[in-house]
Formats: structure tokens, sequence, C-alpha cells
């Protein structure tokens, strides 16, 4: 026992030491990295760049409101990660130092590409390991939420989900299950509701997975439409792997539901606490109850139908005006052909 | 001149009576092709992304059947004057402008069938289709869409067939000069991009083949 606890003391004095080391190598690199850098802070962002034709202010000023949008008052705490921004040449064939911190980018990108690398650099103030688990991406700000919101729609429409469908159609209950910010058992028969789609999932989806062992005469039955054989089926795979009737952007656009309504505070809210459950924290942040929050965040989905692919207006005269043109110059054919 | 015009549409009726009878039927028939299995009632939510896959892969004919009834109508509007060089043409008391339009005209006349083909088989579809909350039909905009598409590879085809042998010549002359100069650019590696830039001329924006290109879809969202 006293071995055991010399060998795992002396593993600790080692990490610690690999750790402090680490750290130097990091604070060392971090000062190289910014020599001879500029430092520009727009509300509470700050982005430490190196000389270079890049707008870098510009791109800051625009993303800013962006960010400061998304996360209210917990914003104020970006200074407390500066972010290093390294311009370089964009000809790859150029010769340059390699640094470990901070990101490159090619000194020729416009103002818009600049400040979307900005906004994708982000880290969200006090990262919240639960939300993101359930988010299944990053939360991010956007120019274009709007563009989400349309993907939504897209997939409301057309995911292969009746519970999906339903929630189109308004049934608050099935949107707060393929959110899943709702009651969390049973997930297999809330998210996958007729037996078709459950076969459906086993056998394109899960084929492979089943095919050998003892699953193998389960996923035999599936196929011959025997629906316990597919939910058990279903039921056996690990946790976090049954996939998700609708995509992550669902979800993000609720979190940004929750946070437009919820006012300047409502980020800090969210995060306060870890371990609520998610619906209950959502719920907190939008100052509203989950029900009301899931039914603005359909209205909103809803809204944001994208426009039907008939032609602009100006395309019918366009089309006119090309075959009175061509008309014209058959018409000016002056000499018969011979 | 209603005489006339009476005249070159039977003439042009009589040369192309095949090209619109079969253009009619395949016009009418597309969209009802495009929508098999969306009649059926026990069609699930399965079913949404394929419907819309298959709708959009029939979408794909329909601008090649426009292009190929402008370029057939176009041919078959010209060829019999061709083949007579003109003779017929030249005895009538008319201008050769005049002429012209009459052909013209006529043409039109007779692309009208398969475009009405293509919205009574899109009304007809929709209309016997079960489709998923959510997706909308689109008929009288793709019928619109595709006599657009008619009627500009019409006056196309029809401007280059009137035209004499130098004119033909002259149009070829200028697509095999951009040929060469891409090639000759790319080998002496200048950065010129003339397809690109002919791309963007007459499939972008307000160009002569901006009307052919996208999704032709009779069900969307």
């Amino acid at each position: 026992m006293a071995r055991l606890r010399r060998q795992s003391d002396s593993l600790l004095s080692n990490w610690r030491q690999a750790e402090l080391l680490a750290d130097v190598a990091d604070s060392l690199e971090r000062v190289r990295a910014t020599a001879g850098s500029d430092t520009i802070a727009v509300g509470g962002l700050r982005i430490i760049v190196n000389p270079s034709p890049l707008r870098w202010r510009e791109a800051a000023e625009r993303a800013w409101p962006v960010i400061d949008s998304l996360y209210g008052s917990a914003a104020a705490d970006l200074p407390q990660y500066p972010y290093i921004f390294r311009a370089v040449d964009p000809d790859g064939s150029v010769r340059r130092t390699v640094l470990h911190v901070g990101v490159e980018l090619p000194w020729d990108l416009d103002v818009r590409g600049t400040t979307t690398v900005l906004l994708t650099a982000v880290i969200a103030p006090h990262f919240d390991p639960a939300v993101a688990n359930w988010l299944g991406t990053a939360l991010r700000p956007t120019f274009r939420p709007q563009d989400e919101r349309t993907a939504v729609f897209l997939q409301l429409v057309t995911a292969p989900s009746d519970a999906v469908r339903r929630c189109f159609l308004g049934d608050i209950a099935r949107c707060k299950d393929v959110l899943q910010v709702g009651d969390s058992t049973g997930l297999v028969t809330r998210w996958y509701v007729t037996p078709a789609e459950r076969e459906a999932l086993v056998t394109e989806s899960f084929a492979d997975y089943f095919a050998r062992g003892a699953t193998a005469p389960s996923l035999q039955r599936c196929r011959q439409h025997r629906d316990e054989a597919c939910t058990a089926l279903l039921q056996s795979l690990p946790p976090g792997s049954l996939p998700r009737p609708l995509g992550h952007a669902a979800r993000v656009v609720l979190v940004r539901e929750a946070l437009r309504a919820g006012g300047r505070d409502a980020y800090r809210r969210l995060v306060a606490s870890d371990r609520g459950a998610i619906g209950a924290r959502l719920s907190s942040a939008a100052g509203m109850d989950i029900d009301s929050l899931v039914a603005r965040w359909r209205n909103d989905v809803l809204a944001a139908r994208p426009r039907p692919l008939t032609l602009p207006w100006w395309a019918g005269f366009a089309a006119i005006g090309w075959t009175a043109f061509f008309g014209f110059c058959a018409l000016r054919s002056s000499r018969w052909r011979l | 001149m209603t005489a006339m015009f009476r005249a070159v549409l039977y003439g042009q009726w009589r040369w192309s009576r095949l090209i619109v009878v079969l253009g009619t039927v395949v016009a009418f028939a597309i969209p009802l092709l495009s929508l098999q299995g969306a009649t059926r009632a026990d069609r699930g939510a399965l079913q949404a992304q394929e419907l819309l896959r298959a709708v959009q892969s029939w979408g794909t004919l329909y601008p090649l059947l426009a292009t190929a009834l402008g370029l057939l109508m176009a041919i078959a509007a010209w060829a019999p004057d061709h083949r007579g060089r003109h003779i017929h043409a030249l005895t009538l008391p008319l201008e050769r402008w005049r002429y012209v339009l009459l052909r013209f005209a006529a043409g039109f006349v007779l692309l009208a069938a398969p475009i009405a083909a293509v919205l009574i088989g899109s009304s007809l579809a929709v209309l016997t289709a079960t489709l998923p909350p959510g997706l909308q039909s689109y008929p009288i905009a793709l019928a619109v869409r595709f006599a657009f598409a008619v009627f500009v590879a019409y006056a196309v085809f029809f401007a280059v067939s009137a035209g004499t042998a130098r004119t033909a010549g002259i149009i070829l002359g200028v697509i095999a000069a951009v040929i060469l100069l891409q090639v000759v650019a790319s080998i002496a590696n200048i950065e010129l991009d003339l397809f690109g830039a002919a791309q963007t001329v007459l499939l972008l924006g307000p160009g002569p083949l901006a009307v052919f290109t996208g999704r032709w879809m009779l069900v969307d969202v």
C-alpha cells in the first residue's frame, strides 16, 4: 500500500512538473506569437494581430454587435480570453515561422470573411458541457440566423419522422420530444413513432452494426417486419447514438430563441447551473414556460419558409426580351439563303 | 394577311405535326410520371424526401424538352424553304421580313400545344397526388417557365436557321475562336476564363439562357 502511495505521489509530482513546463512553453510561445503585434479592442472583444492589410477593426466592429446580441451581459466576460490572429501570405509556397497558438488567415481576406473568422473563433463565455452535449454543436454568433431557421423548416418538412411531421403540424408535445427538452424516457418510440420508421432506421442505418453476433437474429426478425425486434435493437444502442430526428440546427435555433426572449441576462441564467434539466434551464433563460418557448420556436421556424422556386419577376421580361431580340435578328437577315 | 398567316400556319403544321404531337404527349406525361407514387394515401413521413428527389430528377427533362422542341420546330419551319432554295417564298408578293414574321408567329402558335400539355399534366398530377404537409405544388409557375424556355429556344434556333450560310459560319467561327483562345491561354498559363465569363453572361442574371437553369420543381417546400 505504501509502495503504491509513493508511486502515485511520484506520478502526481511528475504530472505537476509537466504541467508547469507546458505552461512555460505555452507562455513563451504566446510571447513569441504576439511580439510586434497590436491589440484591437471593440466592446468586449480583444484581438491580438500582427501588422497586415486585413481590416481587423472594421471586422471587429461588425462582429461585436452580433456577439453581444447572443451572449448579452455575459459577453462582458470575453476580454478574459483575447484571441490571437496572424495574417500570413496567401501564397502557400512562402516559408513562414510555425506558431502553435492563435489562428492563421491569409492577408487578402475581405472584411466579411474576416468577420466570419472572428465569429467562428469566439468561444462561449462559461462553457457549459451539458448544454454543449445536448446541442451536439457549438453555439456561435451568426450573421444569418434566418438561414438557420430556414434549414430547420426544411428539416421539419422533409425529415423521415412522423414525430417531426406532427411537430410541424402544431403538436407542441411532439416538438418537445424531438428537441429533447421534455421527458426523455423511451426516446426510441418518442422519436420514431411508427414501426415503419423504426424498421427503416435499423435496416438502413444500423444494418452493419447489428449484423454480427447476438443481434443478428433480431436483425433478421426486424427485416421480417417484427416491430418488437426493431424496437429492442434500437433500445440496445449505446446512450447518445440514436440518431436525432432533427439536426443540430433545430436545437441551436431554440437556444437562440430562448436567449432572444430572455433579454441581456438570459445567457447567464442558462449557464448558471449545469445540473438542471435542459428544458428547465431554457425556460429559466427565456423567462417563460417551456411550452411557450417551443411554440415561439415553431412559429419562428414556420415564418422562415424558403421562398418558392418561382422565376423572379424580371426573368419573364428577360425571356420575352431575348425572344424578341432573336426574332428581330431573324427578320434582319435580308438576304435569301442560297 | 390573315389568310396568308393561315396558309403559313397550315404549311408549318404539316411539316412539324409529328414533332408537335410527340412533344405534347411527352410534355403531358413528364409531370404525371414525376409524381408517380404520390397518389398513394398510405405514404408516410418517410417519403417526403424521396418525393422531392424524384420530382427534382424528372425536373431536368423540362429544359431538355424545351430545347428539343425549340430546335426541331425551328428546323422544321425552314427546312422546306431551304430544300426548295426559297423559290416558293420569292414568288410570294411579300417582303422578306413579313414572311419571316409569319413563320415565327406560326411556330409560336404550334408550340402552344406542348405548353398547354405541361399545364394540364401538372395540374392533373397535383390534383391526384396526396402531398405530405409542408410541400406545395407549382403547376402554373412550372408551365410559365416552360413556356419562356420554349420561346427562347425556338427564337434562338429560328434566328440561326433563318440566317444565311455566312451567318451560321460567323456564329460557329466565334464559338471556335473562344475555344481556341481559352486553349491558348491555358497553354500560356494566362489567367483567362472565357468559359466562366461566357457562362456568367449566358446563364446568370438576365442572360438569354438563364430561364433554363435552376431547379424545375412541380412540388417543393
